[in-house]
């Protein structure tokens, strides 16, 4: 069942196809809200609010203007937006214990959790989406309200950064 | 290196206790919006019930000829008083750090994944945290899940 029908079926009252719904599309909301703000209870209230907007302001889902996975990208970007504008600094990141981890793998995955952080927020979220989340230059675009060429030089200024970054941690390191 | 970051994140999902809250609020929302509905289905009801019956049919009940058997006596039965299986229930987990005082509110039975257990501190083991569960939740006045407490259907 495609979301369009699922999102009809949820206006009517379904509560199941609500939650088929919410289970295919929460995880790419909440990885996007967790690698913006680096913050697990974050992620968790931004993918609330996010769902809570679409069950009480589905009336302003337009098909015609992208799918609904860009639509919910969407609220989340302004509601992660308002968060870091909120909380000057981010918090500490607080990830999932595994032992197994490899450590070094770990330490990799974590100093680049902390570059994307620190980057400007513009070209923290070109990179969040089209790296982090495989999202299409196309549907980044329609996320961030801008022109692709834009998301381009984000992304690539993004990228130049956080090589630049890594670089310094490696050499200090 | 970002791929490395994009692996390590791949499957990472909201808490069951979001889903949670989200059904707690869609059923408030919808409950809500089914009453007009309900109440113009039960008038019809009503009214079809309390309408003047205009046409009746006269039916002929015809009985068999049934060729009448000795009465065997009926060894007495034993009547076994089975006790229902009852409910076990673990107690209430609040689901609200900073909540105002509860007043009144519902309880509503849903079905949630295990991992809503693990979420409130009760052990899951790995295998078992995508099984549905029956859990009572409590939603407040103003349609917030307060609290929330398991349930064991033997």
């Amino acid at each position: 069942m495609t979301d369009r029908e699922l999102l009809l079926l949820m206006l009517s009252g379904d509560e199941d196809a609500f939650t088929t719904l919410y289970r295919r599309r929460q995880g790419p909301v909440y990885r996007f809200a967790l690698q913006m703000t680096g913050s697990v209870a974050i992620a968790e209230d931004v993918t609330q609010e996010v769902f809570m907007a679409l069950l009480l302001k589905t009336a302003k889902y337009e098909a015609s203007r992208g799918s609904l996975a860009s639509f919910l990208y969407g609220i989340a970007r302004n509601l992660v937006l308002r968060r870091i504008e909120k909380t000057a600094e981010v918090e500490d990141y607080a990830g999932p214990e595994d032992l197994l981890d490899d450590l070094t793998r770990r330490e990799t995955v974590e100093q680049v959790r902390r570059a994307v952080l620190s980057l400007p927020a513009v070209y923290r979220e070109a990179v969040v989406l089209c790296d982090l989340q495989d999202t299409s230059y196309e549907e980044a675009a329609l996320v961030l309200d801008c022109p692709i060429g834009t998301v381009r030089s984000r992304l690539s200024r993004g990228r130049s950064i956080l090589a630049q970054k890594l670089a310094v941690r490696s050499s200090v390191c | 290196m970002l791929k490395a970051l994009a692996d390590h994140d791949r499957n990472r999902e909201a808490p069951a206790v979001v889903e949670l809250r989200l059904r707690t609020a869609f059923r408030r929302r919808y409950s809500r919006r089914r009453w007009p509905y309900l109440a113009i289905a039960a008038a019809i009801v009503l009214l079809i019930g309390m309408r003047p019956k205009v046409q009746t049919m006269e039916i002929a009940v015809v009985t068999p000829r049934v060729p009448v058997l000795p009465a065997v006596k009926a060894a007495p039965r034993k009547v076994v008083h089975r006790k229902q299986p009852k409910e076990v229930t673990t107690p209430f987990f609040s689901l609200m750090d900073d909540a105002p005082p509860f007043e009144r509110g519902e309880l509503l039975r849903v079905s949630v994944p295990a991992s809503a257990m693990r979420s409130v501190g009760l052990p899951v083991s790995e295998e078992r945290l995508d099984d549905m569960v029956q859990a009572d939740v409590l939603v407040g006045e103003e349609g917030l899940p307060r609290a929330i407490r398991f349930v064991n259907r033997p």
